[in-house]
């Protein structure tokens, strides 16, 4: 019974044709962003960078090294853009429906039914993000060259400088997607916490929304450094530790603790809200 | 079926359904009456497990709808005022995914229930496509496949055209006679109630103010005809004992409390008042029910 609702739940998230907006974007922006790169002086500005630090720039200027530029912007802006929209809709989109009176009126638990609707969006989130690292490297491919990884980040509290081989370089890329997942479970389970209050679907998702850029502004503001750790999106950008040399593990695992820890929390407090709550039409 | 034990439900300091205590026997047809906001989709939420009682006892089969809601609700189905389905998926694939919240459901009971509503050739294509007839078709089909004992319909011809409504009332017949159904019917057509039901309950702001039969609710009228050769004379007589308060339009009486149809007769042949015809006047459920809305906002 349970994987006949799971998958039932599956059939209604691929029945909308907005599940497939995330998808549609992140297909439009790497083709753009691959334009970008060919028509600007990217590779002019990355040779420097490279060459500056005494590298061979040519080893590097590959499909891993755009595909993983290409991939960091979106995960920051447009993942828990789509993610938070189908997380926000999962419980409020059918209560503003009618849908939910529906189900509601047959013999499932509330607690069953999240926890269903709850395990469809990870899977959604999952091939969402499977899908969006694996056409950025192969898009990536078909205009630059399979050498190896090249990995620059910058900001306050997480920098890195690092080069692999395109072997190593590749696994690390696909062992970082499993940390992006964990990522975007944790935005779909903020939107769901909320779906399970008296809101509508777009205020679900807007609050989601606002929490994670709420916490990127204070976690930037220079007197909240040494507080970095009380911040989700510290936590979120832990995927791309996984490139440091070497490699944080005992931080990255704390920070997957606790973003499992984050999701645990929002499923709990909106199965409280949802069990509470009388549905009426 | 239904047994409601003196039922409150309170919003945010409103008491919208006050000691509600309802019982609908195995086979019946149910009417539950009421104005907007009179409680009637509460206390169906509450029947439902969808709304929380704040005090009061609500079961259905036997099961107490709060502590053991899917027991409750395992031989019921029902139909909400414009049903809502996935409209992008087609009325087969609804089907398929309300039923797996009740039971593991078989295609040939979707297609058999599918045959019996008369959505035969239309199952497969989308619910957008269809009209209201189809969607309320498609809420019964959904209702009906977990084979239940009990229906419950919240305001089924909402949005119906009089065909439409025609034809609910006559599918609503069918369940009760061809399945037997115990059917605890809301609805603001009284008309429908009039013509479905056989015990009807009416809320009025939260509170039950009648329960009973619809031949009682009928006959209910203060009002009796007296067909009399001397009408004026024998409202005189009666008056004078005491029998009746009041006269009205030439042809009614208005009994005293306490006092029958039976004494007016006796009372009127001892005083050699011929009497060629004497009951009390059946009213509509319409009358009775504004009547009674009336009387209780005096």
């Amino acid at each position: 019974m349970f994987f006949s609702q799971l998958k039932n739940e599956l059939w209604k998230l691929a029945g909308k044709k907005r599940t497939y907006i995330g998808f549609g974007v992140f297909v439009a922006a790497q083709v753009a962003m691959l334009i970008m790169f060919k028509r600007s002086r990217w590779e002019s500005d990355f040779e420097r960078l490279l060459g500056g630090n005494g590298y061979l720039a040519s080893e590097y200027i590959s499909a891993l090294t755009v595909g993983i530029i290409m991939i960091i912007p979106q995960l920051s802006l447009l993942l828990p853009l789509y993610v938070t929209l189908i997380g926000g809709d999962l419980v409020a989109k059918e209560a503003e429906d009618g849908t939910l009176r529906m189900i509601l009126s047959r013999p499932i638990s509330r607690m069953r039914l999240l926890a269903v609707k709850w395990l469809a969006g990870a899977i959604f989130t999952t091939a969402l993000v499977i899908m969006l690292g694996i056409i950025a490297v192969a898009f990536a491919r078909v205009v630059f060259p399979w050498k190896g990884l090249f990995v620059f980040f910058d900001q306050p509290g997480i920098r890195t400088f690092s080069l692999f081989q395109a072997d190593e370089g590749l696994r690390l890329y696909a062992l970082s997607q499993i940390f992006v997942t964990v990522n975007a479970v944790t935005m779909l389970s903020l939107a769901l916490m909320f779906s399970c209050f008296n809101m509508k679907p777009a205020t679900a998702t807007i609050l989601a929304l606002s929490c994670l850029f709420a916490s990127t502004v204070v976690e930037h503001i220079p007197f909240f450094e040494r507080y970095q750790n009380w911040f989700i999106t510290h936590h979120l950008a832990s995927w791309i530790w996984i490139f440091q040399k070497p490699t944080p593990w005992p931080q990255i695992m704390q920070s997957e603790v606790i973003l499992a820890a984050i999701i645990a929390t929002a499923f709990l407090v909106g199965a409280i809200v949802f069990q509470m709550r009388d549905i009426k039409s | 079926m239904i047994s409601l034990r003196d039922v409150h439900k309170r919003f945010r300091g409103r008491m919208a359904v006050e000691g509600l205590t309802l019982e609908v026997p195995r086979g019946e047809v149910f009417g539950l009456l009421g104005h907007n906001g009179a409680g009637k989709s509460t206390t169906i939420g509450m029947m439902l497990g969808q709304v929380w009682p704040t005090s009061g006892e609500v079961k259905l089969c036997g099961h107490d709808v709060t502590a053991h809601r899917a027991r409750a609700l395992r031989k019921v189905g029902a139909i909400f005022e414009a049903p809502a389905f996935y409209d992008y998926l087609s009325g087969w694939r609804n089907l398929q995914i309300l039923s797996h919240y009740s039971a593991p459901t078989s295609d040939a009971r979707i297609s058999e229930v599918i045959e019996w509503v008369g959505l035969r050739g239309r199952e497969h294509s989308n619910v957008k496509t269809y009209s209201h007839g189809m969607r309320a078709r498609l809420a019964i089909a959904q209702a009906l496949l977990p084979e239940p004992e009990l229906l419950i319909l919240d305001e089924p011809g909402s949005g119906l055209d009089p065909e439409g409504i025609a034809e609910m009332r006559q599918t609503i017949i069918r369940l009760h006679r061809e399945i037997g159904l115990t059917i605890l019917l809301s609805s603001h057509l009284l008309s429908e109630v009039e013509h479905l039901c056989s015990r009807i309950a009416v809320l009025n702001r939260g509170r039950k103010v009648f329960d009973g039969r619809i031949a009682e609710a009928r006959l209910a009228s203060d009002r009796v005809l007296l067909r009399t050769s001397d009408f004026n004379t024998a409202v005189e007589l009666l008056r004078v004992r005491g029998i009746i308060s009041e006269s009205k339009e030439g042809q009614y009486i208005v009994l005293t409390d306490g006092r029958s149809i039976a004494d007016a007769t006796r009372a009127l042949v001892e005083c050699g008042v011929a009497v060629d015809g004497i009951w009390r006047e059946e009213q509509t459920l319409e009358d009775f029910y504004l009547n009674l809305v009336k009387s209780k906002a005096a």
